[in-house]
């Protein structure tokens, strides 16, 4: 209950600062117009290049949103505030997650379409896409909500949180390039993408249940 | 760094930590806090070691210098989510009542408001709080003699019902409030 109450408040600050969406949506529109001009103008480059284009700009602009989460904490210097509230503490993650989450779907929604009107990815298989979205989209958020947290007081946290969690979120990303790459190719094997669903899913619960139980020691200081 | 510190504080008291800049008074409301672990030595509330106490962290009330809020969010906002996340929320008519106590505008985010009436919104925090144990840095400063009475009488209601902890470079503060005086040296 608290984290929602935390996740909501969070976003209620995104929505009227809007200081982490707005640099997010900018970078992903970069990223695109980039990376669209150094495949271009091909269709099959475009199309074969898509998921990887999709899911590391989710990843990056994600790591830009993971550090807002907590930063939103630092400028208004109301971390100690969160830390004296009674009860243990994995709720505050929980809440981070979720506000993290959230607005990764969001941004992952957005940015598919973008993806599809521009690398020619078919939205056809939306459901698929989408199911693979939550799964890379919730892997990602469980690792870089945790790390976030964990550097929020140090001053290169920014340069650290790259650091940190790209290593780790590795084998999401190339799970959810592979799923997603299965979905648009009309004569790939459909059990191979549900084979990196079930990696996605694994990694999913194993992370969610690591960081909920380290957050407390981690966040103590 | 703090050495040599010592301090029981009782049920009751209002205890003034006094000193030069840098002596560690602020340092030492966040240990007391639980929010800095001593590399030595204990530091027991409400009669349990620190790292022991989790329910009773929503015991204590910290109030910074300056007061810690969401600048986007207004002062009623504040008090609300504040209030929700420590799980005890009160109703919007009882913060209205609070914020009207303390003489603050409703619906005004707080980027607007002044040192002064941050130092207000967080009277009224306080007040809806209720804590046991009440920690203030600094908490004279920034305030006009109409705000210094309403402190004043927020620190002796907490004083009532638990203990308070504040620290000050205001003697003649100190001297009006505390029931006693602490002077932190710094070390040789």
């Amino acid at each position: 209950m608290r984290a929602w109450v935390l996740a909501l408040r969070d976003l209620r600050l995104e929505m009227r600062g809007r200081a982490g969406l707005l640099s997010a949506f900018s970078f992903i529109a970069v990223v695109l117009f980039i990376m669209g001009i150094a495949f271009g103008p091909e269709e099959a480059n475009l199309r074969r290049a898509g998921p990887g284009v999709l899911w590391v700009a989710l990843a990056f602009a994600g790591s830009m949103l993971a550090s807002r989460a907590w930063a939103i904490e630092v400028e208004n210097e109301t971390l100690d505030e969160l830390l004296l509230t009674p009860g243990s503490r994995e709720w505050i993650y929980v809440g981070k997650l979720l506000f993290l989450w959230l607005l990764m779907l969001v941004m992952g929604a957005f940015l598919l379409v973008l993806v599809a009107a521009w690398f020619y990815l078919p939205l056809s298989s939306w459901p698929q896409l989408f199911v693979t979205l939550v799964l890379g989209a919730t892997g990602y958020t469980v690792v870089a909500a945790f790390y976030a947290g964990l550097t929020v007081r140090l001053r290169a946290r920014d340069v650290l949180l790259y650091l940190l969690v790209f290593p780790l979120i590795l084998p999401v990303v190339l799970a959810a390039v592979k799923a997603t790459l299965g979905i648009v190719d009309p004569v790939a094997d459909f059990a191979e993408v549900v084979s990196w669903w079930k990696l996605l899913g694994v990694f999913d619960v194993v992370y969610a249940t690591l960081c909920v139980l380290l957050f407390p020691a981690v966040i103590e200081g | 760094m703090l050495r040599d510190v010592q301090l029981a504080v009782e049920p009751g008291e209002i205890v003034a930590l006094l000193g030069p800049n840098g002596v560690g008074k602020t340092t030492l409301l966040r240990v007391i806090a639980t929010l800095i672990r001593p590399q030595r030595g204990e530091v027991r509330l409400f009669g349990k070691p620190a790292k022991a106490i989790e329910q009773e962290r929503g015991w204590i009330g910290l109030v910074a210098n300056p007061p810690a809020f969401y600048r986007h969010l207004s002062g009623e906002e504040n008090l609300s989510q504040s209030l929700a996340l420590s799980s005890k929320p009160v109703a919007a008519a009882e913060i209205t009542a609070a914020m009207e106590r303390v003489g603050l505008p409703a619906g005004r985010p707080v980027a607007a408001y002044s040192s002064g009436m941050r130092k207000r919104l967080a009277l009224a925090r306080t007040m809806l709080q209720k804590p046991r144990l009440l920690l203030l840095d600094e908490p004279e400063t920034a305030l006009d003699s109409g705000g210094r009475e309403e402190l004043v009488e927020v620190i002796r209601s907490a004083a009532s019902g638990g203990a308070v902890v504040l620290a000050t470079h205001d003697h003649d503060f100190a001297g009006e409030i505390a029931s006693r005086l602490v002077e932190m040296e710094a070390a040789r």
